[in-house]
């Protein structure tokens, strides 16, 4: 069966891919790449000089400067390694939310395949963990092109659906992750955002770079209801009885701290953040990322 | 609280109607698929209490309404307080004051307070009781125990028409209870439709402790006093007091005293000249008399007669007013009787001052006889012609002839004054015996301390002077033994004796009891003449009342004899003169009875109103408490100017309650004001 990928639109793929995907800091990439490594590698931009120590590779031996200086120096260049990139799209039942063909999830995933297709051209290993809580695709981080269709493919195949696993899935990914990578997280982050920050802290304990796309409808946040109804949990089909009139008032009040939590949060961890709300069109949300990631390249 | 429809009431389960449509609604409200709960479910936290209260309250404020509605298409009946709800009781008994002050009325509709009250009555045990009820009434006038079909004739009986009697509430209240206890009634409610006036319920007498101890003992008995206290305002009113036919030079006249009064509040009193009808044998002359103050006393008003008129009747009219009962007096005139007098004594030294008294005329207009018998002459009293019997020998024994007649004598209407013989011995009259004599320390005789000045014997002149009765000296008195209404009372020194003593008969006649004589070493009553002379010719006068062919009585049951029936009404209070046969001495007016042979004159009888019913004190609640002490009994009092219902429908609160209660619930309704969301939509890197 032919897999649907119309969540990639060649027009913007076109407009972005002048725009290169990097990371905010060195990775450990597999094999040579255009990204920083945290190594000493064998590209032609100076790094440093250091002192010979017995082991070190006597061809490396800057010859210059023991003529000039009577002592050993090895002369050390920059790494350029390929950057690895974690998808991490949240699959949970809340992620259904939206009109049919334009759901959170539709959203997330035209955000996660367009950043794979980008990442592949440059190059670059990609991944991807569909989440939720009886459902998980997770393809490893690898390169080339029929490595970017299987991603794609499991894009196009994930629905949401019961409760979510963001969450674990971000624990399990800064364990699992080898080495660094750039983790990027497409999610409604209905969570307690003290959990949310643990996790957060994980990741940022084995050193990858973590974004966070954090997808919202205007309608979850205005909260713009006039008549008393049944509201249904997506995750858990859970029935509320719920006059509108009577908690406007408290749920934009949840809502506001909820946000300046997870702002908190942010600004302690370090994340690359990205609120959004769905109304937004996703090329220029993914023109903000790129660009903001190319003002701050990854220093050694 | 009773309903006019109470099978309306069955509805009253509509009042879970918005319970119902609640939960029907909570079924089909709109589904919303929701991902962000955690907010809905945090804001439902926060706003737990008070949602489920407001909730809460707006169904019990739409079951309010829906249960107003069913208790006002039900009409309720106001009423609670009255006893008029909570079912309806076995028996209810109507204890009606058909005195003539219940008469009084508001001259804008001419309805008197007997029949506003009857009225109000009526619609009230008709609305809340229906024919649920045995209704019994039991009017003043008869004390006779009426069981009506249908509380609907109550208006229309003659037993609740008006009358010129007085009422005695404490005699009603009996009637009841001998009623009640021979009936066995059930539940019972007692209304009782009074004016209140203090001669009527006599809150004083004896009974009253007697009549609270009988009722006490019975279960479910209610007392409803529906009362009517308003006095008339500056309401006139007139009495006459004697009339005496003179000739003198070829001519005839009336001398009229009489007593021309008006009652209400207030000390300033215009002054206003009142016209005075007075109508003999159909010829009527008008006397103009000023009225300065409360009272005026028309002395001695000369009435032209035509000279060969020796006897007839007539009346004194002032013009209308709210009170019309004492508007109106009757009278009679005739030849005055001689005024007989027979004092049974055998000691001198007693009966001689008493003779010379009795004796002594006080009119001159009128002659005066008096034999003096002793005891064991007795029977040869002309009983039929005496006035007055002055009884200084011992009280005959019960079983005696003697005794029998002084009984009679005194039922009549005729005098007796017993005074303590030497040896008193055991017998009684009237329940009433001497004891024995009592002396004073020599040359200490003891003085009168307490006597009764404002009626009786003693009471003080017409113009007000009061009589020596407190000179008279003591120095013997025989003991009092029996249930007597003193009129005057030694001194602490006679531990408080009683001096002169007033017995009571049923029917309203008395016996006096004179504890000492008039002899000079018992006390100086013939000394000091006065009171004795005036204590024995108010006696006589008022023995000699029902003496003669012409009679001047108060209106009472028992005013015509034991057959009313062969009196005829020659005049009435309302001009009619077609009263029925028992309600003959229920009415005022004049009547005659034939006599028995055709050379003999028939008898007329005046009858008019009691003096009590002139005056308008009423008593008050907390008297009223006292006589119901320990009794389940509720006033209600009214006014004939703001009559109200009983038992008024009150659905209006219901519907306000209804009002309310919607209200309320659009209150609880109403959206919370939008809110302009301040929330930051771009988070920390925009």
């Amino acid at each position: 069966m032919s897999a649907d990928h119309s969540f990639l639109d060649n027009r913007v793929l076109s407009r972005l891919l002048g725009l290169p995907l990097n990371a905010r800091q060195p990775m450990m990439g597999s094999v040579s790449g255009r990204h920083r490594s945290p190594v000493r590698g064998s590209s032609v931009e100076f790094a440093q000089y250091r002192k010979y120590v017995p082991g070190d590779d006597t061809r490396r031996l800057d010859w210059r400067t023991w003529g000039r200086s009577d002592r050993y120096y090895i002369k050390e260049f920059e790494a350029d390694t390929n950057l690895r990139l974690a998808l991490i799209v949240d699959a949970s039942g809340s992620m259904g939310y939206g009109e049919a063909g334009n759901t959170r999830l539709d959203y997330g995933r035209k955000l996660a395949g367009t950043l794979a297709y980008l990442a592949a051209q440059q190059g670059d290993a990609a991944g991807l963990w569909g989440v939720g809580k009886d459902h998980r695709q997770k393809i490893p981080a690898k390169r080339g092109a029929t490595h970017l269709r299987l991603i794609l493919d499991q894009l196009s195949l994930i629905e949401a659906r019961g409760e979510t696993t963001v969450l674990e899935s971000l624990h399990e990914a800064a364990e699992q992750v080898s080495q660094r990578a750039l983790v990027l997280v497409v999610s409604d982050f209905f969570v307690e955002p003290a959990e949310l920050k643990h996790a957060l802290e994980h990741l940022k304990f084995r050193r990858h770079d973590v974004a966070l796309f954090h997808l919202l409808d205007p309608a979850e946040l205005k909260f713009d209801f006039d008549r008393p109804a049944r509201f249904v949990d997506m995750e858990d089909g859970e029935t509320m009885m719920v006059d509108p009139a009577l908690i406007a008032r408290r749920y934009r009040e949840v809502v506001k701290t909820y946000l300046a939590d997870i702002d908190e949060i942010i600004r302690t961890t370090g994340a690359d953040y990205h609120r959004i709300t769905l109304e937004t069109p996703y090329d220029d949300v993914l023109a903000k990322f790129l660009l903001a990631r190319l003002q701050s390249k990854g220093r050694r | 609280m009773s309903f006019l429809a109470p099978l309306l009431l069955l509805g009253l389960p509509l009042a879970l109607l918005p319970i119902a449509i609640h939960l029907i609604h909570m079924r089909r409200r709109r589904r919303v698929m929701w991902a962000a709960t955690m907010f809905l479910k945090a804001a439902q936290r926060m706003n737990k209490g008070f949602s489920k209260l407001r909730q809460y309250l707006i169904l019990a404020f739409r079951m309010l309404a829906v249960a107003a509605i069913v208790f006002v298409v039900g009409r309720p009946l106001a009423g609670g307080l009255l006893g008029l709800t909570g079912g309806a009781p076995a028996t209810v008994i109507v204890l009606l004051d058909r005195s003539a002050s219940m008469e009084q009325q508001l001259l804008a509709t001419g309805v008197s307070k007997r029949a506003a009250a009857l009225q109000n009555l009526t619609a009230a045990i008709n609305e809340a009781y229906g024919d649920r009820s045995k209704i019994t009434l039991i009017d003043s006038a008869t004390l006779q125990p009426v069981v009506l079909e249908s509380v609907d004739a109550l208006p229309d009986l003659p037993q609740a028409g008006p009358s010129d009697t007085a009422a005695d509430i404490p005699s009603l209240m009996q009637a009841a209870l001998d009623y009640i206890t021979t009936n066995q009634t059930g539940r019972t409610d007692v209304w009782i439709v009074s004016d209140l006036r203090r001669s009527d319920w006599n809150e004083g007498g004896g009974r009253w402790q007697a009549l609270r101890a009988g009722f006490s003992s019975l279960d479910s008995v209610r007392f409803q006093v529906l009362a009517y206290p308003e006095a008339p305002e500056n309401g006139l009113g007139i009495a006459v007091e004697r009339v005496v036919r003179r000739e003198t030079a070829g001519k005839a006249e009336l001398l009229l005293d009489a007593q021309l009064f008006r009652s209400g509040p207030g000390e300033d009193l215009a002054d206003v000249t009142v016209p005075v009808r007075v109508i003999v044998n159909g010829a009527v002359s008008t006397i103009e008399v000023p009225l300065k103050g409360r009272e005026a006393l028309l002395q001695s008003q000369a009435i032209p007669i035509d000279l060969n008129t020796k006897r007839g009747w007539g009346r004194v009219e002032i013009p209308a007013d709210p009170s019309p009962s004492d508007n109106v007096f009757h009278f009679v005139f005739d030849d005055p009787p001689p005024l007989k007098s027979t004092i049974v004594s055998d000691a001198s030294e007693v009966f001689l001052p008493l003779q010379a008294a009795l004796q002594a005329p006080a009119d001159p207009t009128r002659s005066y006889a008096c034999q003096v018998l002793p005891p064991g002459r007795a029977a040869e009293i002309v009983w039929e012609e005496t006035a007055l019997v002055v009884w200084q020998a011992p009280i005959p024994a019960g079983d005696s002839v003697i005794a029998a007649q002084l009984g009679a004598h005194v039922r009549a209407g005729r005098g007796l004054i017993l005074l303590p013989p030497e040896e008193p011995g055991d017998a009684a009259f009237d329940g009433i015996r001497w004891t024995a004599w009592q002396s004073a320390r020599p040359n200490e005789p003891v003085l009168v301390d307490w006597w009764r000045d404002d009626s009786g014997l003693l009471s003080s002149t017409r113009a007000g002077r009061a009589l020596p009765v407190g000179e008279i000296k003591v120095r013997r008195w025989c003991g009092i033994e029996g249930e007597t209404i003193p009129l005057a009372r030694l001194g602490e020194a006679a531990e408080e004796a009683t001096l002169l003593a007033q017995a009571t008969h049923e029917s309203g006649t008395a016996a006096y009891f004179l504890s000492t004589l008039p002899g000079a070493g018992t006390s100086s009553l013939a000394r000091d003449g006065v009171v004795l002379f005036a204590l024995l010719h108010r006696a006589l006068n008022e023995g000699a009342e029902s003496l003669g062919n012409a009679l001047q009585r108060t209106a009472a049951r028992d005013a015509l004899g034991d057959a009313p029936a062969s009196w005829r009404q020659l005049e009435s209070g309302d001009g009619d003169g077609q009263s029925l046969s028992f309600e003959l001495p229920l009415q005022a007016g004049v009547l005659q009875r034939e006599a028995a042979a055709p050379d003999q004159p028939g008898v007329l009888v005046a009858l008019n109103r009691p003096p009590g019913e002139d005056a308008p004190q009423s008593l008050g609640k907390v008297e009223l408490d006292e006589l119901f002490d320990g009794l389940d009994w509720r006033l209600l009092e009214r006014s004939l100017e703001n009559e109200k219902s009983l038992a008024s429908e009150v659905w209006r609160i219901f519907l306000l309650l209804m009002g309310a209660a919607l209200l309320f619930e659009a209150l609880l309704c109403l959206p919370a004001r939008p809110e302009k969301a301040e929330i930051d939509w771009k988070g920390e890197k925009a």
